[in-house]
């Protein structure tokens, strides 16, 4: 099936659980295979896939609503990271997928559509049935806020552009 | 532009949906300020890492289409699925709000008053020639002919069908198997130099194409589809059955299935 492995990367951020996610992606071909009469030719196929994998998201009522990500006591990554005072490295793969799961689902959401799967902010607002001014600031509190979660003191990778650096700029 | 507007326009310079003069503008600010063009490489930096990691992770997403695929045979094998509906023209409804004897008459026989009702399979097949050639579907082909050959015969397609379709001008460019109505196709991509084809075989079998035949051309019977955009053609010989797909003309998909009753 064509973008089901996009489909899959998705639906696996907003449901943050693997079987869910698989039978969300299931819900959303289907539903795209029956009403395939109400596509318009000539359109963006992969959006209005995605906005049909959202409206069956929508339409569940969230029984798939996203829940906490769980960390094992026992898991010592992630023990290191709760005493680490820098917060863990965004280097680290699974450290930066762990910061990316305990942000908000709306968070979540604009982070994968927009910067892993590519769509522009014009095609999120249509998949999300949200103002692209929406989708605008919401990107940039997601970044923001994955940022903070992977290394508030990291130089390479933390907020060094200090809102006093521009303010000094601004002013002069 | 100042470091405020340029921060909050990122999302759209980074997509590419900025106009020329606020792009213009916008890399002119960055020529010029040393922290947001900073801020905007680690951002670059951030995104990819993210990328290389989440498509890093593993996702099953074989065993989902297979259970879409089993999910759609089963429907359709027991009819449980709509037919493709056309949708009702804008000028229906004032007509239906005149008169409520034509209403009734209108409503019993929606379908084939305002258009004719789609076979499964050629729904399936436009719908399929739609996602993966007109839309690019990331999917994997075989385009070695001798592969394609070997995968023809594994269902019961003779290599010298396959080799008799590329000919004429049609150019062989690339095969995959696909389920269409719950059976399975030789999906088959056919180019002239202008436009793809899309050609769907099967081995004969119980369940003949549906439709009235259009026209009877070299002794068999070809029916024809218009499906949002797409066109279709079949043709049915002796031990084949073949859905020709374009997005070209009906006349196009009319003229291969031609050629195909000939040479088939």
């Amino acid at each position: 099936m064509p973008h089901s492995r996009s489909l899959l990367r998705v639906a696996r951020r907003i449901t943050s659980n693997i079987p869910a996610a698989e039978d969300l992606v299931q819900e959303a071909l289907l539903r795209a295979w029956r009403s395939f009469d109400h596509f318009e030719p000539g359109t963006n196929a992969r959006a209005w896939l995605f906005r049909i994998m959202f409206n069956a998201f929508y339409a569940q009522g969230r029984k798939v609503r996203s829940s906490p990500v769980l960390v094992p006591l026992d898991d010592p990554v992630a023990q290191s990271e709760v005493k680490s005072s820098s917060g863990p490295s965004w280097t680290d793969s699974a450290a930066l997928a762990r910061a990316l799961d305990a942000l908000s689902n709306e968070h979540r959401t604009v982070l994968t559509l927009g910067i892993v799967e590519g769509f522009t902010c014009r095609e999120m607002a249509e998949i999300l049935s949200v103002p692209i001014g929406t989708v605008m600031s919401r990107l940039s509190r997601a970044r923001h806020a994955l940022r903070e979660r992977l290394a508030p003191a990291d130089s390479e990778f933390g907020h060094s552009r200090s809102s006093a650096a521009c303010a000094e700029r601004e002013a002069s | 532009m100042n470091c405020g507007e340029v921060t909050y326009l990122t999302p759209l310079y980074i997509t590419g949906e900025l106009d020329a003069r606020r792009s213009a503008e916008f890399d002119a600010h960055l020529k010029s300020c040393p922290a947001c063009l900073a801020e905007l490489e680690r951002q670059a930096r951030l995104d990819a890492r993210l990328r290389e990691v989440v498509f890093a992770e593993e996702s099953n997403a074989i065993r989902v289409d297979r259970r879409v695929r089993e999910l759609i045979a089963a429907e359709a094998a027991t009819g449980a699925l709509p037919q493709m509906r056309p949708r009702p023209r804008r000028w229906v409804k004032p007509a239906l709000g005149i008169a409520a004897a034509a209403l009734l008459v209108i409503a019993a026989g929606y379908q084939t008053l305002l258009g004719t009702r789609v076979a499964r399979v050629y729904a399936d097949a436009a719908f399929d020639h739609y996602l993966e050639i007109v839309q690019h579907g990331p999917r994997p082909w075989l385009t070695d002919p001798a592969q394609i050959a070997a995968l023809a015969e594994q269902q019961g397609i003779a290599r010298s069908a396959v080799t008799a379709l590329a000919s004429r001008g049609y150019h062989l460019d690339r095969g995959k198997l696909c389920f269409l109505d719950g059976r399975i196709f030789l999906h088959l991509v056919f180019s002239d130099g202008a436009q793809e084809f899309s050609v769907y075989l099967r081995r004969r079998d119980a369940r003949p194409l549906p439709g009235p035949a259009r026209e009877i051309a070299n002794g068999m019977p070809l029916c024809t589809s218009d499906i949002k955009g797409e066109h279709v053609a079949s043709v049915e010989s002796s031990t084949l059955l073949a859905v020709v797909v374009t997005d070209k003309s009906s006349d196009a998909a009319l003229n291969f299935a031609r050629f195909a009753s000939a040479v088939l």
